[in-house]
């Protein structure tokens, strides 16, 4: 996997981390919310189950306690004292008629006196009266009815839930006794209340719950263990059930005995989670979309300031690598590290271009200076011998040309001459034709050593040949940097008197040629018109380099044009200006002559020519080279020195000498 | 080749190039010549009171080689036996050996006396580096050739006399 995305384009990796981080993010956004923002929207929903089955608890609470503050008030009344000590006769028809009892929402009155009898009773059920014994509770062989009907002290009281034999009601019991709160306690009095569905209907009204309730020992809406559960949990406690769209809160009623009596549940909707839920796939959907918006402009940023900036420097490095110009910029105009990036490595392209241009030309010179010592060592070594042999002959030639032959054969003939004088003369002859015949013999040997030292040197310059023979690196050139690198070989250049004028336009334009060798041409042109200007005795002159393009035989040509308002030259010069040796410089050759700036245009598939008006009116040179202007750089390489007819047009009476008119050969 | 002669000037040349060698026997060991140019010096004195060219002309012991660290085995054994050269001529590039200035700084540590010439066709040697690695200045020469070995062989005997 690394490697597969390493192999992946910068804009690709872009996107794909992109993608994988909005992903993270998506998913790391649904851990988050489903596990903190989630459950605390369920949370708030128990606590909504939990407040509702409190608030059910404490209504039904409520009106148990109603019903013992009624009981609190009836029960200590002297009225109702006498009453169950069976003074007060009347007591039944003032006050225990049945609009006060349904006025004060009672389903049950019973009176019993101090002994357990029963002195009243009020029991409507069905809208009839029914007998107390049907509660089954208040037969005084009910374990709980002493509880009920006996109270021990005047504070006493017995308040609670009682599962009786027409349903569980709220019941309570107090003792009757006086008004003033003081005994003896004569009686009790017992009021309830049926927790029938009317009832349960009016509690959620007032609690706005959900309320139900079920008698342990009927049928129940949950099962065994969760009954189990809710018993265990005890009165105080609740125990919660979830269904999709309910929280049940169960809690445990007991009976005024504490005895387990039935399970009261309040039924909360899940409104809460359910917004919850809504709220987390929102936040969801808001996040996926910021995320999704967040990664197309980060992409879309991405793609602007870094991605196609590199593919752009990418793109140049490419084009660079594959042409192989080096003169290529990125001119990237930005103040960001891309843009520094850019910059440095165009600095560095630049530096690394004047390095291989540094480099060409040690290249050339050194390569050119090995050969020429290479040549002066293995020339000098072979002229040596030859040079001494002729030294050597010319030595003897000298001597012999000295010696007195003549006048010793005059002395021999004369026969008055002394025999000693006779003997010396002879042997002088004699050594003397010794020496001729011995220089004769040494002239012979000297004379083939010679002969084979000059094969030798011919052998040298003929090896030289195949370096002749070698073509020179042709390149795409700036004409504005060649003329102003050519330029330099102008001594003062600042000097007042003579200036030099190179044209704006010469930026424009590319040519194919030698650079090192195009300088040395340029700068042998231009050098030549300062020279010449100077040999005019003028004050002052100018030395002009234009550009201009040209077509010849179809192909796009630049003409670089050198023209000085030096001495010109005549008719009778124009056609030795371009020959070997020829200098016009009156007695002394300076620079590398016309001659040899013929043959290295021709080297490189140029050609040049020149004109003048005549003596004193300046000359022009002309150098047609392959090339076009900037953006149209020609790659091929036209070779102009096989046309036919003349580079150059006639015009007046100038004298136009072209080199391929006169050098020949090229 | 080696030329004996207790009254002579004793040269050793050593130069790579055996047409060389043999253009210095002829100008430092023509003693034919010599002697012939002697004899008929001397006749035409005596015979037409005329002073003829060569009647002074030195003598050369030449011992040649064609490499530099010959040159210097020469120098040493010619030192241990008493008989040391009066004058070196080195050709500076001699290869596949150590080059003449090598050589002759070598043989300047054996012989300190000694004069050296360096004869050379090229050399990117400048001059003032030739007289740091072989001085004394004053027993250094320098020759560019193509020159004329008679004209050196003068030079080298007005080395000893001055010497």
């Amino acid at each position: 996997m690394p490697g597969r995305f390493a192999s992946l384009s910068l804009q690709q990796k872009v996107s794909v981390t992109l993608l994988a981080v909005m992903a993270a993010m998506v998913l790391l956004s649904y851990i988050v919310l489903n596990t903190t923002v989630a459950p605390a929207f369920d949370n708030l929903e128990l606590a909504a189950a939990e407040k509702n089955i409190v608030r059910a608890k404490r209504a039904i609470q409520n009106d148990m306690e109603n019903l013992a503050a009624i009981v609190g008030d009836w029960a200590p009344w002297d009225d109702a004292y006498a009453y169950a000590l069976g003074k007060n006769p009347g007591f039944e028809k003032s006050n225990l008629d049945i609009p006060t009892m349904t006025n004060l929402d009672l389903d049950l009155l019973l009176v019993y006196d101090a002994q357990g009898k029963l002195l009243w009773s009020y029991l409507p059920y069905n809208g009839e009266t029914a007998d107390p014994d049907s509660l089954e509770v208040f037969d005084s062989t009910h374990p709980k009815f002493e509880r009920l009907v006996y109270h021990t002290d005047v504070t006493d009281h017995t308040d609670g839930l009682l599962l009786t034999g027409l349903g569980p009601m709220l019941m309570s019991s107090r003792p009757i006794i006086r008004s003033a709160k003081e005994g003896p306690i004569v009686g009790t009095m017992i009021m309830g209340q049926f927790l029938d569905s009317e009832k349960r209907t009016t509690l959620r009204e007032r609690t706005e719950v959900s309320l139900t309730w079920h008698l342990l020992g009927g049928a129940l809406p949950v099962d065994a263990s969760l009954r189990n559960e809710i018993v265990a949990a005890g009165a105080g406690s609740f125990v919660y059930a979830a269904t999709d769209s309910n929280i049940q809160a169960f809690g445990l009623l007991a009976d005024l005995f504490g005895e387990p009596l039935m399970i009261l549940q309040a039924d909360t909707p899940r409104q809460i989670s359910a917004l919850g839920g809504s709220t987390v796939n929102g936040a969801l959907m808001f996040l996926s979309a910021a995320g999704i918006v967040v990664a197309i402009v980060t992409w879309l940023l991405l793609r602007r300031i870094i991605v196609l900036p590199l593919e752009r420097l990418a793109n140049h490095i490419t084009g660079i690598r594959e042409s192989g110009d080096l003169s290529l910029r990125l001119n990237e105009e930005r103040a960001d590290e891309i843009g520094a990036l850019a910059g440095q490595f165009d600095r560095m392209t630049l530096e690394v271009h004047d390095a291989r241009r540094q480099l060409l030309d040690q290249s050339f010179k050194a390569g050119k200076a090995d050969t020429a010592a290479e040549v002066l060592h293995n020339i000098r070594n072979a002229m040596t011998p030859l040079i001494n042999g002729i030294d050597r002959l010319s030595k003897n030639f000298r001597f012999a040309g000295g010696l007195h032959i003549q006048q010793a054969t005059e002395e021999l003939a004369d026969p008055a001459c002394h025999p000693d004088r006779r003997g010396k003369l002879l042997q002088y002859i004699g050594s003397a034709f010794g020496h001729i015949q011995k220089t004769s013999e040494d002239a012979v040997n000297d004379l083939q050593v010679a002969t084979r030292q000059a094969k030798q040197v011919e052998a040298i310059l003929s090896d030289q040949e195949r370096f002749a023979n070698v073509a020179p690196i042709i390149e795409s050139l700036e004409l504005h940097s060649i003329i102003e690198e050519a330029s330099l070989v102008i001594p003062n250049k600042d000097k007042p008197g003579i200036r030099l004028d190179m044209r704006p336009e010469l930026k424009g334009f590319v040519i194919q040629a030698h650079r090192v060798g195009l300088v040395q041409v340029l700068g042998n042109l231009i050098l030549n018109g300062y020279e010449s200007i100077q040999r005019s005795q003028a004050d002052s002159g100018s030395i002009d380099v234009s550009a201009s393009l040209d077509e010849i035989d179809g192909q796009s040509v630049v003409r670089v044009t050198v023209r000085d308002s030096g001495c010109g030259f005549g008719e009778e010069l124009k056609h030795k200006i371009f020959q070997r040796g020829f200098s016009s410089k009156q007695g002394h050759l300076s620079g590398l002559g016309l001659h040899w700036c013929a043959n290295a245009l021709a080297g490189m598939g140029g050609r040049v020519s020149a004109e003048s008006a005549g003596p004193d009116c300046g000359a022009a040179f002309h150098v047609l080279l392959p090339g076009g202007i900037d953006g149209t750089r020609t790659v091929e390489k036209p070779s102009l020195s096989g046309r036919s007819t003349p580079a150059v047009e006639r015009s007046g009476n100038a004298a136009i000498a072209d080199f391929g008119e006169v050098a020949g050969g090229l | 080749m080696t030329t004996n002669d207790s009254n002579s000037i004793r040269v050793l040349i050593a130069d790579d190039d055996e047409q060389i060698l043999q253009a210095y026997r002829m100008a430092f060991c023509d003693n034919d010549a010599t002697d012939l140019i002697e004899t008929l010096g001397s006749l035409e004195a005596e015979l037409f009171e005329s002073h003829a060219d060569g009647d002074d002309a030195p003598r050369f012991d030449v011992v040649a080689c064609s490499q530099g660290c010959d040159a210097v085995s020469l120098v040493a054994r010619a030192a241990r036996e008493g008989r040391p050269f009066d004058v070196v001529i080195l050709d500076v590039r001699m290869p596949p050996g150590i080059d003449g200035v090598e050589a002759g700084s070598q043989i300047r540590r054996l012989d300190p006396g000694v004069e050296i010439v360096f004869v050379t066709g090229f050399s990117d040697i400048p001059i003032h580096e030739l007289a740091l690695r072989v001085p004394p200045p004053v027993k250094l020469h320098y020759f560019n050739k193509p020159l004329s070995f008679m004209q050196l062989a003068e030079s080298v005997a007005g080395m000893v006399r001055a010497g």
